[in-house]
């Protein structure tokens, strides 16, 4: 029992494991709307090669989300709430609960408690592990939840200074997604691997 | 007798008591079923009613609302509780919000082509299946990928999200954490039992196995549950007057012990009293059971009420027993005027016999087998127990000076006259209405439980309990095709708010031939590997990614149409299953409603399909359905009142004698209907029966009053027993009126006053006693 109640006390307190974690997190926070480009690569079973898309993230304040797509097509998505809704040329939106999607509320929360500055919220939602490469640092989150890490084995994160650069989603089935953002989502290869974006969001320019 | 024999006598009693009472317990099988006390329907309509009363997936509808906790807590309550409830079988349907792909059986999955109505717009082409592989691939790119990608390889055009959407409640609450949500922030689930929703006792067991359900889970804890619906409120409604009846019961019994202890000063005596009644009640019930299947509940509670007269036997005999003389020389000299009063209240009973209702034919053996076995048990066992030596009542204080009072009141003899015309004064200037026809006016529910009740309904979109649309064909398939053939002219009616939502049966099933109709548009194993070679070209999905959906098109092809008995096995099969009624020549399909605003504005529907489709009012059919069963009960009444008539003229062999018992009745009657309609009351069934005891009482008292012996001894014995047999009625029943519940109130203000007016009338119109 009092086992079981540390470790709980420990996970979910980054404060005191990361002191170090918790100050990069905070100097990450920008005030709402907070806008950045990204180019995003999926690598899946169901695809032979990966999806490139590109677009802009934008957060709206509070718990909403904002992901337009401008190419291959446009499309864009919202998350308010626990509600997704889905827009595309010429189609009727979409829209779904939030629950459906654990990978979306996952992606809302990183994403939320990042460009809030909210050490907190992650720590929340994530163990959090941070490490550091010169001027380069990669943030490790995993879902505490055990079900949503099922699905979303881990999110890392790739920065230098107080600029994100690369966000990388894993997903329990082996798929990822890879977005690069900001300055860097125009550097998307023609034909990306996911060893070529690890190694551009570790800053190891080819 | 010696002690001795009367011992061996109570002890021979007392065995056949308990042999009668064995041989019930493994008899007696009571129904709580409302509608055993129902006449039989006439019309299509109220045939329909009775089918719908409990067993309608609306009054099978429980609303359940849980709060107390914080919203993450009360969502996973909320999962825990429909998991839990799915597993059993006593709860067909559960939905809490959170659309299950898996309600949909994996065996019929393939089915989705035939079910969805994508192919009766758009041709399963090249063209068409190129769209649905870009979009997919769109999906692929956005937040949506991981939520589809599994489906992708079996369903690349969506079918089963279509298929979800089509099947959710048009109108639904919030949904926050996956779970349905009121605006008060409490969450919500709807529960559909097995158990009809007016059998109280299956229902009780139906909500029982929820609440433990509830309190099994992790974290119930500092968590309400919340219920609401029809079952829930006949359970209520059940436990609220069975708790009443006991209380007061158990009131009025120890105040009737004290007034026959004060009356007889004999323990003896009043033991030895009760044993006539609880004979009755034994031999009535034993019979009862023994005639038929099953006994309604009702039958029983009505049947100790009308019993009640029964203890004016043992009261005739102890009250008449004069000095000197045995039990058995008093119980002779009482006895004829005695068998006067049983066979006239046997032979009015007899008329609820013939009016055809299963209820109260029931009532009719039990209260005539009754009183027969407590008048013989008053005649030919009690006597023989009683004490040899009584006490004269005929010497109480006071009972001499009450009965000179009596005899020097004035008795003119046009008192009938003026009493006549005030009775019927009342009756024609009575305010409302006459009738109480609205059943659920006698069984009313506390109001913030119907605000309650009203309050989740709205939320939850649950339907009307009072509405439904029913659908008429030949046969099941028929109702399918019919039910697809109406749905624009329903789209149009919610398009012109007459009312909210609707829930038709091809919402779930298309009938055959649109299932075949879908089935020809589907393209061949080859055709269809084709036109998914075109539409992949260019695309990044794997190749043979797609295998799961040309297997599932093939099955599709060539599977022979699902029909309602083959998808019962899937849990939406269950949900069509219940809207689906089989009425021996024909079928019937029961589309539920909710938030109807406009009845009338189904009338030109009903007209267009020459009344196949219809809305059905189960309010109005069961008002009419009650008015038909008073004018059965009034019918068996009147024929009642001829039979008593003449029994009491044959008795008495003199029509002016029978008029000095038969007026006092009659009027006394008059009086209670004049008074209750006057005081705002509308008359239900229970006041008739009601009235029928009353009467009963008050024939005892009209013809003991009119016997006159000579002897004033004799006439104060009289009194005496009167007084006692008022006392105790007044008593028992006046407790009643006070009850907070209608039905007990009904009874009890009925018989008090009945048995009020018949004492008063009887005295005034009683033949003057003659004079020593």
């Amino acid at each position: 029992m009092t086992m079981a109640l540390m470790l709980a006390w420990t996970t979910s307190s980054p404060a005191a494991q990361a002191p170090d974690a918790n100050a990069l997190i905070a100097s990450l926070g920008r005030p709402a709307p907070a806008r950045t480009s990204f180019a995003e690569a999926r690598f899946s079973s169901v695809l032979d090669k990966p999806l490139v898309s590109s677009g802009e993230l934008a957060w709206l304040g509070q718990d909403q989300l904002e992901r337009r797509v401008d190419a291959p097509h446009k499309e864009t998505s919202t998350i308010t709430g626990d509600k997704v809704t889905q827009t595309r040329e010429g189609k009727s939106p979409r829209s779904f609960s939030l629950s459906r999607a654990p990978q979306l509320k996952v992606l809302l929360d990183s994403f939320v408690a990042l460009l809030g500055g909210d050490a907190s919220r992650l720590g929340e939602a994530f163990t959090v592990q941070l490490n550091r490469e010169g001027e380069h640092w990669s943030l490790a989150l995993t879902p505490t939840d055990a079900k949503v890490a099922k699905q979303i084995s881990r999110i890392v994160v790739d920065g230098q200074g107080n600029e994100p650069r690369c966000m990388r989603m894993e997903e329990g089935d082996g798929d990822t997604a890879i977005d690069l953002l900001g300055p860097l989502a125009t550097k998307m290869p023609g034909e990306p691997t996911r060893e070529a974006l690890v190694a551009l969001c570790t800053g190891a320019t080819p | 007798m010696k002690f001795a024999p009367r011992a061996a006598l109570l002890a021979a009693w007392l065995v056949c008591l308990g042999l009668l009472y064995v041989l019930i317990t493994h008899t007696l099988v009571v129904g709580t079923d409302l509608r055993s006390f129902m006449p039989a329907p006439t019309t299509p309509d109220q045939k329909l009613l009775m089918d719908q009363v409990g067993e309608g997936p609306g009054s099978r509808l429980l609303l359940v609302a849980i709060d107390g906790v914080p919203e993450p807590q009360l969502a996973s309550l909320s999962h825990g509780l429909a998991a839990s409830l799915r597993k059993q079988p006593a709860y067909p349907q559960v939905v809490n919000g959170d659309f299950d792909l898996a309600a949909l059986d994996g065996q019929f999955l393939f089915y989705r082509y035939l079910l969805s109505p994508t192919l009766d717009t758009t041709a399963m082409d090249a063209p068409f299946l190129a769209d649905q592989l870009q979009q997919r691939l769109d999906d692929m790119a956005s937040p949506a990928a991981s939520m589809l990608k599994s489906l992708l390889p079996r369903d690349p055009t969506l079918e089963l999200l279509k298929l979800a959407e089509r099947w959710t409640p048009a109108k639904s609450p919030e949904v926050k954490d996956g779970v349905w949500f009121s605006s008060k922030g409490e969450a919500l689930l709807l529960v559909q039992t097995k158990a009809a929703g007016f059998d109280p006792e299956a229902q009780e067991a139906a909500i029982n196995g929820i609440r433990s359900a509830f309190t099994a889970l992790p974290g119930s804890q500092g968590a309400h549950l919340l219920l609401s619906g029809p079952g829930y409120f006949s359970v209520v409604v059940n436990a609220q007057t069975r708790h009443e009846a006991d209380v007061i019961g158990r009131i009025s019994t120890i105040g009737f012990i004290l007034l026959l202890l004060v009356a007889y000063r004999s323990v003896t005596s009043l033991l030895f009293g009760a044993l006539p009644v609880a004979t009755g009640g034994l031999a009535g019930i034993a019979v009862m059971a023994l005639c038929f299947r099953e006994v309604h509940g009702i039958t029983l509670a009505f049947g100790f009420t009308l019993l009640g007269v029964a203890q004016e036997y043992p009261i005739r005999l102890l009250s008449h027993r004069r000095a000197g003389e045995t039990a058995l020389a008093s119980v002779r000299g009482l006895w004829p005027l005695l068998m006067t009063a049983i066979a006239s209240a046997c032979i009015a009973y007899l008329a609820f016999y013939a009016s055809g209702v299963g209820g109260l034919q029931q009532l009719a053996v039990f209260t005539i087998t009754g009183l027969l076995a407590a008048g013989l048990a008053t005649r030919y066992l009690l006597p023989h127990l009683l004490p040899e030596r009584a006490r004269d009542v005929a010497t109480t204080p006071g009972l001499a000076r009450l009965r000179t009072f009596f005899d020097e009141l004035p008795r003119p003899r046009w008192l009938p006259v003026p009493i006549a015309l005030a009775a019927a004064a009342m009756l024609y200037f009575a305010p409302g209405s006459f009738w109480e026809n609205n059943l659920a006016a006698l069984t009313p529910l506390p109001t913030d439980m119907l605000m309650t009740d009203a309050r989740l309904r709205g939320e939850l979109g649950a339907p009307d309990v009072r509405y439904l649309l029913v659908l008429q064909a030949r046969d099941a398939d028929g109702v399918l095709a019919l039910s697809e053939r109406i749905e624009p002219d329903i789209d149009k009616l919610l398009a012109g708010k007459a009312l909210d939502s609707v829930e038709l049966p091809s919402r779930y099933l298309p009938s055959a031939a649109t299932q075949k109709a879908r089935q020809a548009k589907l393209p061949d194993t080859t055709a269809l590997e084709e036109m998914l070679a075109t539409g992949l070209k260019g695309t990044p999905f794997k190749k043979d990614l797609f295998a799961p959906f040309v297997s599932d098109v093939a099955a599709a092809r060539s599977a022979p149409v699902l029909t309602p008995e083959r998808f019962a096995s899937s849990p939406l099969g269950q949900r069509l299953s219940a809207m689906l009624v089989n009425r021996g020549d024909h079928w019937v399909g029961l589309a539920t409603l909710s938030g109807v605003h406009d009845a009338d504005a189904f009338a030109p529907l009903a007209a267009k399909t020459g009344d196949a489709v219809r809305l059905l009012d189960l309010k109005q059919a069961s008002e009419s359905l009650v008015a038909e069963y008073r004018t059965r009960i009034l019918k068996a009444l009147a024929v009642a009142t001829l039979l008593l008539v003449a029994t009491i003229a044959f008795a008495l062999r003199s029509f002016r004698r029978a008029w000095h018992v038969l007026a006092p009745m009659t009027l006394a009657t008059f009086m209670v209907l004049a008074v209750e309609r006057v005081a705002g009351i509308p008359l239900s069934l229970f006041h008739l029966v009601s009235l029928i005891l009353a009467g009963g009482l008050g024939l005892h008292y009209a013809l003991f009053f009119e016997r006159d012996t000579g002897d004033p001894d004799e006439q104060r014995r009289t009194l005496h027993a009167t007084i006692v047999c008022v006392l105790s009625a007044l008593l028992v029943f006046g407790m009643l009126a006070w009850s907070s519940i209608p039905v007990l109130r009904a009874i009890g203000l009925t018989v008090s006053l009945g048995v009020a007016f018949h004492f008063c009338i009887s005295i005034l119109m009683a033949p003057h006693a003659s004079k020593e």
